[in-house]
């Protein structure tokens, strides 16, 4: 049986971090479509435009325009259930309780690497 | 057998090795291996990026990024590096700005800052990372001469790991392809 396509949503607004992210992401087998939105708004946009629902989404925190925590809460308010995972240097536990709050799934902290992406992938059964 | 004043990398050839004093070099047996020149640029580059790792200019997750480069990607660390040292330059510039144009805007200052120290830990650039963390620490504590030297020292960093980066860049460059089949120069 082929293996089912992979589509992940990386929410990141530097470009060095989508670069590294997509690459760790190939290699850690969960690369088959990787689309790209350089904020939350645009996050939001791609969610709501998509041909077929994603299957993970990776919401970096600070971002110009809208930040991940409001990403988050609007994309579970359109009614996706997508698994929301947060990515943020910081990682303070308030950081993570206000994207929990805001209806992530999961937090991973930066950088991404393809060991970390790893662990995400086979938590939500997409490796 | 010539001598060289460093200690080699294993992984570069797979011939045994002859121990010659203090430092190794390996045997050109095989016409396909790298030229003696080829294989010293190479020595001399893993040397440099060790010596940068070992010196704190880099962490393991350079090493992760290096891990991240393939056939179908066959210089994706460089191009990573370029692109770190095109953004580095913008949110250096964006910070400079905001110092002089922003006085006590610690928030602004900070914001920028954090973007910048992502972009350090994208690559694993933890000298120039730490001085980052100085300077957010200086925001938060809202001393403005705190954030001003930190702010040197994150320029600082940012010129020597550049430095260091473009030499080994550049002895990769002159070593060429791991294993490229080339007649050696005895």
């Amino acid at each position: 049986m082929a293996r089912k396509m992979i589509r992940v949503l990386l929410v990141e607004d530097e470009e060095i971090n989508r670069v590294v992210a997509r690459a760790a992401l190939k290699a850690a087998g969960g690369g088959d479509v990787v689309d790209e939105a350089e904020n939350g708004e645009v996050a939001v946009q791609r969610v709501r435009d998509a041909a077929a629902p994603y299957d993970l989404v990776l919401m970096d925190k600070q971002m110009p325009v809208m930040d991940g925590h409001e990403a988050t809460r609007r994309i579970r308010g359109m009614g996706v259930t997508t698994p929301i995972v947060a990515v943020s240097s910081d990682g303070l536990p308030a950081d993570v309780d206000a994207f929990i709050t805001a209806g992530a799934d999961d937090f991973t902290s930066k950088p991404l690497s393809k060991e970390k992406l790893g662990v995400i992938l086979a938590k939500f059964r997409l490796a | 057998m010539p001598t060289i004043g460093f200690a080699f990398e294993e992984s570069i050839v797979s011939t045994p090795r002859l121990p010659i004093g203090r430092c190794t070099l390996l045997p050109l047996l095989d016409p396909s291996r790298m030229s003696l020149e080829r294989i010293v640029s190479r020595v001399t580059s893993n040397q440099s990026r060790k010596l940068a790792v070992g010196k704190g200019y880099l962490d393991e997750q350079f090493c992760q990024v290096e891990d991240l480069q393939d056939e179908a990607s066959p210089n994706f660390v460089e191009e990573v590096v370029t692109l770190f040292f095109k953004d580095s330059g913008r949110l250096m510039s964006n910070i400079e700005q905001a110092l002089e144009k922003y006085p006590r805007d610690f928030n602004r200052w900070d914001t920028y800052m954090q973007q910048l120290k992502g972009s350090c830990s994208s690559i694993g650039a933890s000298r120039m990372k730490n001085e980052c963390m100085s300077f957010r620490d200086s925001c938060g504590q809202g001393n403005v001469e705190g954030c001003m030297r930190s702010f040197q020292k994150v320029k600082r960093e940012h010129a020597v790991l550049r430095q260091k980066l473009e030499s080994y860049f550049q002895l990769l460059r002159q070593a060429g392809p791991a294993g490229a089949a080339t007649r050696p120069v005895m």
